[in-house]
């Protein structure tokens, strides 16, 4: 792996995979978060991802992917603590398997670049109808969380839990600003984006000379001036607080969040992660052979930690009327976990699974690709080797302090009704 | 002068593609003596090792007969029996097991098969033989089951609150009479209360034989480590005689339309197209129906690309097949505003294909997609793995889809539509927001 600084603001890490079929190439373009411009970003990727200067026909473009051997070109948006994402990524098969004898990399270059450098603007805008068609798919997300109600309960828990916090930007951004977006104030969106981004490229069995060229010729073209990102920082402590929403479900849905007093510090991320896999993060965590297996409570019980946000999340699906019993089974493992010493066979198979997980990162570019970009935006950027050393060092005692950090902040719980009888009629 | 080399170069470079691929997607294969089919990808470019151990047991049989004697099943028996195996008689689980040397395990069941896997980078062999054994040793008892019943109603609830699921198992319960793909795959709440220990015995008697069933292994290994696993368990040849029972579908559909009412954002709807059962399984036939739901639905479409823009559809819409011994059927659909037009809109484009026949670029560029997808499947040692397994329990192999994909022409897929597309056979789902969540 080798990063390097090619402007400010801008960073290229070249991953050799050679033993790949597929190369990956991703731009990602991190922007300071805010409420006022949150809908805009939302929107920006689902315009981009319909074409571009060259090819602003979605079809013809899928059929130019296709073509390629279905390459992958996606543009996405998402968060990232308090700030916002939007990645522009290729993926798709190396030239050595292309049964034509295609020069694939430089159609992948050509077409990853245009999307996101050359998008199809006119006049300062962009294309009226291509707004017009993705701000009501756009409405159409923000509203379709409730088909998912595990999504759904994890979102409603998180926005009790963020109130106004930039960190809990919504990732579609806001019904109520989806109308006043127009074409114009969508392409200041985007000259906004590449001019103060910081942005990583991520080159994964390419040449990272041949992108960094690329890069270099895009950049000439543009004044940027980078802008400093939010700070990510943590949800203070303060008295638990309950929710419930009816919903028409067969199972009902408990959220858990929890929140620490501080900022995780690199240093204990160690002892994090082992506490994570061993209260709820593997098929034989606490959680799920105690509350789901040994106490039937539940169909799913996993717990997962967001570093950037200091958060700590236990979700299940569960029967509405056991929702006591499990919440109270999950603060009985939490506690556990705090109180009495972790042993060291339990120990081991944590970091036994987590051995496992971490050698494999390098088996997919997927994989190579996440592993990565976390510890960048972490300003880690240690290897999973490295980080394997330090879970080794970790102490039973490490993983309880790490375990007494959390408060519960947020229990939201999704009634089912319990039963299956929707409506139905045969014709 | 100059054309002819470079055809000659290109067509060159394309036979040494192929054959590349021909390599690349044979595993070594292994009978063993139990009957035990072994398949082993090495794949010492990585570090872990992703094993499956599956059987042709899914929850499509539901009929059989065991050394003479029919059985009936319940449904959801299979995905019952998935669950249960990973506990033995001292109440241990075998994720326990797993989770001493870091593997991570799990397991699957479909309409035709039943596997368990694990991945790995460390102590291979031992996770061999972890799998081995407690797939071919079960133990069930009365208490055991009946907690099951509890985790597994859980499950069941848990699907029957997605939008997606529904659709899929509406139509299908619309297309079919008896075939038993036309219910979930887990099984009812009611239906899982009539399983009993003895009632797993015996499914285990009757699928779980060497002879019924695939090992496949991809990754850093080597045959011979597997092959040393496999030598060292002890598996003993079946000695029962296995016959399916087929249930005589009907050719008529059971159903032309349900509506159902779920807490949704917007409608959803669906139409299903039920194929000659006879078709089902073959390779061909999968390749013909997988080209039939780009040509209509997928992003190269004229349609799909009309009703986005028309606000008709959203990304989520598309097509898939369901292909399988006795049955064949292509399913179509997603969120809609407005259910009359889109189902307006889609059967006219179905007669519009009927009457103007394949589109030749976009068959092209959809057999380049098709080629591209198996390429990327073998760069993953969970696909490589999974995939000879599934598609060695079906009774082909990995390269014979790339073969008969490369061979397929635009006048294959012409001449099966009438067949596919059949108007007589077709059924539709519509679910529709509860009266609270619409606007």
């Amino acid at each position: 792996m080798k990063r390097e600084t090619i402007a400010p603001g801008v960073a290229l890490t070249a991953i050799p995979a050679d033993s790949f079929k597929s190369c990956r190439i991703s731009l990602n373009f991190i922007v300071k978060g805010d409420r006022r411009t949150a809908t805009a970003q939302a929107l920006l990727p689902m315009v981009m991802e319909r074409g571009w200067l060259e090819c602003p026909d979605m079809q013809v473009l899928s059929r130019q992917l296709a073509r390629l051997y279905g390459a992958n070109l996606t543009v996405c948006g998402g968060t990232l603590g308090p700030n916002r994402t939007v990645t522009v990524s290729i993926s798709g098969i190396r030239d050595e398997y292309a049964v034509g004898g295609e020069n694939l990399l430089a159609e992948y270059l050509r077409l990853v670049f245009g999307v996101a450098f050359r998008p199809d603007v006119k006049d300062g805008a962009f294309s009226r109808d291509a707004v017009r068609v993705e701000k009501e798919k756009l409405k159409q997300l923000q509203k379709s969380e409730i088909n998912d109600k595990r999504i759904y309960c994890l979102r409603q828990a998180r926005r009790k839990f963020y109130g106004t916090d930039v960190a809990g930007l919504e990732k579609y951004g806001y019904p109520e600003d989806v109308g006043s977006i127009t074409p114009e104030g969508l392409y200041a969106t985007w000259l906004d984006m590449v001019t103060t981004a910081q942005l990583e490229v991520m080159a994964l069995g390419v040449d990272g000379g041949t992108v960094r060229d690329r890069l270099l010729q895009e950049l000439a073209g543009i004044r940027r001036q980078p802008v400093a990102l939010n700070m990510p920082h943590a949800m203070p402590v303060g008295q638990t607080r309950f929710y419930e929403e009816p919903v028409d479900a067969t199972q009902g849905k408990l959220c858990m969040l929890f929140t620490q007093r501080q900022t995780m510090t690199p240093e204990k991320l160690p002892a994090m992660r082992l506490a994570i896999a061993l209260l709820g993060g593997t098929p034989t965590s606490r959680l799920f052979m105690n509350v789901r297996e040994k106490k039937s409570l539940c169909y799913y019980c996993s717990a997962s930690f967001s570093v950037i946000a200091s958060c700590l999340s236990i979700d299940s699906g569960i029967n509405t009327a056991d929702a006591e019993k499990t919440r109270l089974a999950i603060l009985s493992e939490m506690e556990n976990l705090t109180n009495q010493p972790v042993s060291a066979r339990e120990l081991d198979g944590a970091v036994r699974y987590l051995t496992n997980a971490l050698e494999s990162v390098s088996d997919s570019l997927s994989g190579l690709e996440g592993w990565y970009l976390s510890e960048i935006s972490r300003g880690t950027l240690k290897s999973p080797e490295q980080v394997l050393k330090e879970l080794k060092a970790v102490t039973p005692q490490q993983v309880t302090q790490a375990m007494e950090s959390f408060s519960l902040s947020v229990v939201y719980l999704l009634k089912g009704n319990g039963t299956d009888d929707c409506e139905e009629e045969m014709l | 002068m100059v054309l002819e080399k470079d055809m000659a170069d290109n067509q060159s470079k394309t036979r040494a593609a192929l054959a590349r691929l021909c390599t690349e997607m044979t595993p070594q294969r292994f009978v063993l003596d139990s009957g035990l089919t072994v398949l082993v990808s090495e794949m010492p470019q990585f570090k872990g090792v992703h094993a499956v151990f599956g059987t042709r047991f899914g929850s499509a049989d539901k009929s059989f007969s065991l050394d003479g004697q029919t059985v009936e099943l319940p449904e959801g028996v299979a995905h019952f029996l998935e669950h249960k195996l990973f506990e033995d008689e001292n109440g241990n689980d075998a994720f326990e097991l797993f989770s001493a040397t870091g593997a991570s395990a799990n397991a699957f069941t479909s309409f035709d098969k039943t596997c368990f896997l694990f991945s790995a980078t460390d102590e291979i062999e031992k996770n061999l033989r972890i799998l081995l054994d407690f797939v071919l040793h079960p133990y069930f008892s009365e208490k055991t089951v009946q907690k099951e019943q509890g985790i597994i109603a859980q499950e069941i609830r848990m699907y029957q609150d997605s939008p997606e699921f529904r659709m899929t198992f509406g139509l299908l319960g619309n297309l079919y009479h008896v075939c038993p793909v036309r219910s979930d795959i887990a099984g009812t709440v009611e239906s899982i209360q009539k399983i009993t220990p003895e009632m797993l015995y015996r499914c285990c008697e009757a699928f779980y034989a060497p002879d019924n069933m695939v090992l496949s292994v991809a990754g850093n290994v080597t045959a011979r480590q597997v092959l040393e696993v496999c030598n060292g368990v002890k598996i003993a040849p079946s000695g029962h005689r296995l016959q399916r029972q087929k249930l005589q579908e009907p050719d008529t559909v059971f159903a032309k339309e349900k509506i159902l009412k779920m807490q949704v954002s917007q409608p959803v709807w669906g139409i299903g197209y039920k194929g000659p059962g006879a078709l089902g399984g073959e390779v061909k036939n999968e390749l013909i129906c997988d080209f039939i739901t780009e040509l209509l639905a997928g992003e190269t479409s004229p349609l799909y690309n009309r009703l986005y823009d028309e606000n008709l559809i959203n990304a989520g819409f598309g097509g898939e097949y369901l292909s399988g011994p006795g049955y064949c059927s292509l399913i179509f659909g997603g969120e809609t505003p407005d259910p009359k037009a889109l189902q307006a809109a889609f059967e006219a484009e179905v007669q519009r294909l009927l009457k103007n026949g394949v589109d030749e670029e976009q068959f092209l560029c959809t057999k380049n997609q098709m080629l591209g997808q198996a390429i990327m499947g073998l760069e993953s040692i969970e696909d490589v793995a999974t995939d000879q397994a599934a598609v060695f329990l079906r009774g082909h192999s990995l390269y014979d889809e790339v073969e008969q994909l490369s061979a397929l022409t635009a006048r294959d897929v012409e001449a099966m539509l009438p067949t596919l597309l059949d108007r007589e056979k077709c059924a539709t789902i519509l679910i529709m927001p509860t009266d609270n969540d619409g606007e």
